[in-house]
């Protein structure tokens, strides 16, 4: 056991954009084993939950993630519709699909940004950076905010698209789709990245099962599991696929979220073809109880809200797992046996999302 | 490689000149909560609605407290108002010196957490 040192790897590092501590166990330049440490950004909104309005808490879930904030809400208001008996109408489930679809692409933009600034590749991190402004353009014009965009509601949405933002948002995504053309076959082709990317941080079909692997860092295992193939929202009506690799490298990780890239775009098209008419909001009557659970994908994979009330217009307990959380063994998983100098790109390549973890 | 150097070079910055060009506002874009109290009645909906606790709503003395900083700007008293009362503002919160609180009683006052003007 001699010459092995222990270097901590965060919470603060200049690739973390969110507190994690790694502590990285090396013998030489060689990992041997990783002990992972979270807790820097509790904020404690799972108890916060209990202590408001089970229609106040819509606002409060969606600051569990900033990046993903639509999807957390809508997990929590389906829950509640669960409990209630009552069902979003059509056009309000299609324009959920439209607006999580969205926080998948400039939440994967952003990623890719910060996969390509991992591994030290700065101007393209700005391209991607630059084309995701676009998008959260579009949030700005049609929800009226950038980032928490408060559009989901108890019963469908608490805003429509108009049929002007409508076409925006297509000429967008033909913009952002042209822009995609131009930066991804980088991150994809590039030899410099591939030798950085490929075989790196890889793990096996059955490992990534046994601990439970979610979202991309599954589907790149070549496992096709997503929470969309369940139907909510509209995802039923459009005919959804889930995108797979089989490598289970960082490679692979990258290149599932590229793909999605396009299904994301694709799906909003199709979303937009199909949209129908009709009210947005169907009242909620009565007072949630009972216990459910619900589950969404993320960009990051599986979200699943436990809820459980009791009749009265205070939820009992809320409880929420991010796929982050999920993640965390299998970034365990992967790191011995690599190189120091790959621990950065293989911590991005699960997309952490740390305050979503701790909540 | 030279199409792409000769449409850096004459191609416009990426970015704005930011103080003399501004980014334009959206239409609908929640930027602040503006208050009205000619017509409030002090219902105290808006206060009952708001996630944040950021609205205090005393009837008796006909008096609005506004704390911005709890202020989370999701437009649920400006659609609680059955008056009208509260509108999203189209500009964004001002950064300050001071915490304060905005109150509203008649004439709208401004006071800092102390109570001084």
């Amino acid at each position: 056991m001699s010459n092995r040192t222990v270097i901590p790897f965060g919470p603060q590092h200049p690739v973390l954009p969110e507190p994690i501590q790694l502590k990285l166990e090396l013998q030489d330049e060689t990992v041997v084993s990783a002990i992972p440490h979270i807790g820097y950004v509790h904020r404690g909104i799972e108890k916060a939950a209990e202590r408001m309005e089970y229609t106040q808490n819509v606002f409060l879930v969606e600051r569990v993630c900033g990046i993903c904030s639509f999807i957390h809400a809508l997990c929590y208001c389906q829950a509640i519709e669960q409990l209630q008996n009552i069902e979003a109408s059509p056009r309000a489930k299609y324009l959920r699909v439209i607006w999580s679809e969205l926080h998948r692409l400039h939440s994967h933009h952003l990623w890719l940004g910060l996969f390509a600034d991992a591994f030290g590749y700065e101007s393209l991190f700005m391209q991607f950076w630059r084309n995701r402004e676009m998008l959260m353009d579009i949030f700005d014009k049609t929800a009226g905010s950038r980032v928490i965009i408060s559009t989901c509601a108890i019963g469908g949405t608490r805003r429509d698209i108009s049929d002007v933002h409508l076409q925006e948002i297509l000429d967008t995504l033909d913009e952002v789709e042209k822009q995609l053309d131009k930066t991804l076959p980088v991150i994809l082709n590039d030899y410099t990245v591939k030798k950085r990317t490929v075989g790196i941080g890889k793990i096996t079909r059955e490992q990534a099962l046994e601990l439970g692997a979610a979202g991309p860092v599954l589907r790149a295992n070549g496992v096709a599991q997503d929470m969309r193939q369940l139907g909510y929202a509209a995802y039923g009506e459009l005919g959804f696929e889930p995108v797979t690799e089989n490598d289970g490298d960082c490679y692979a990780r990258a290149k599932v979220r590229a793909r999605e890239c396009y299904q994301s775009v694709e799906l909003v098209r199709k979303a937009i073809r199909q949209l129908p008419d009709g009210e947005i909001l169907t009242k909620p009557k009565g007072r949630p109880k009972g216990q459910v659970i619900s589950r969404v994908e993320q960009p990051r994979g599986e979200l699943l809200y436990f809820l459980s009330a009791d009749g009265t217009n205070r939820l009992d307990r809320l409880r929420i797992r991010t796929p982050t959380f999920a993640n965390v063994p299998p970034l365990v998983a992967m790191l011995p046996g690599c190189e120091l100098a790959d621990v950065p790109v293989i911590v991005l390549s699960i997309d952490p999302c740390i305050s979503c973890t701790e909540r | 490689m030279i199409n792409n150097v000769l449409s850096n070079l004459f191609s416009k910055p990426a970015t704005r000149d930011f103080p003399a060009k501004m980014r334009e506002i959206a239409e609908n874009v929640r930027g602040s909560v503006e208050f009205n109290t000619e017509n409030c009645v002090y219902c105290g909906a808006c206060a009952l609605k708001c996630p944040a606790n950021a609205i205090e709503v005393d009837r008796p003395a006909k008096k609005v407290t506004f704390d911005l900083y709890k202020c989370v700007a999701c437009a649920c008293c400006a659609e609680a108002c059955r008056k009208g009362c509260i509108q999203m503002a189209k500009q964004y919160a001002h950064p300050s010196y001071r915490k304060m609180d905005v109150v509203f009683q008649g004439e709208p006052l401004l006071t800092d957490a102390n109570g001084d003007s």
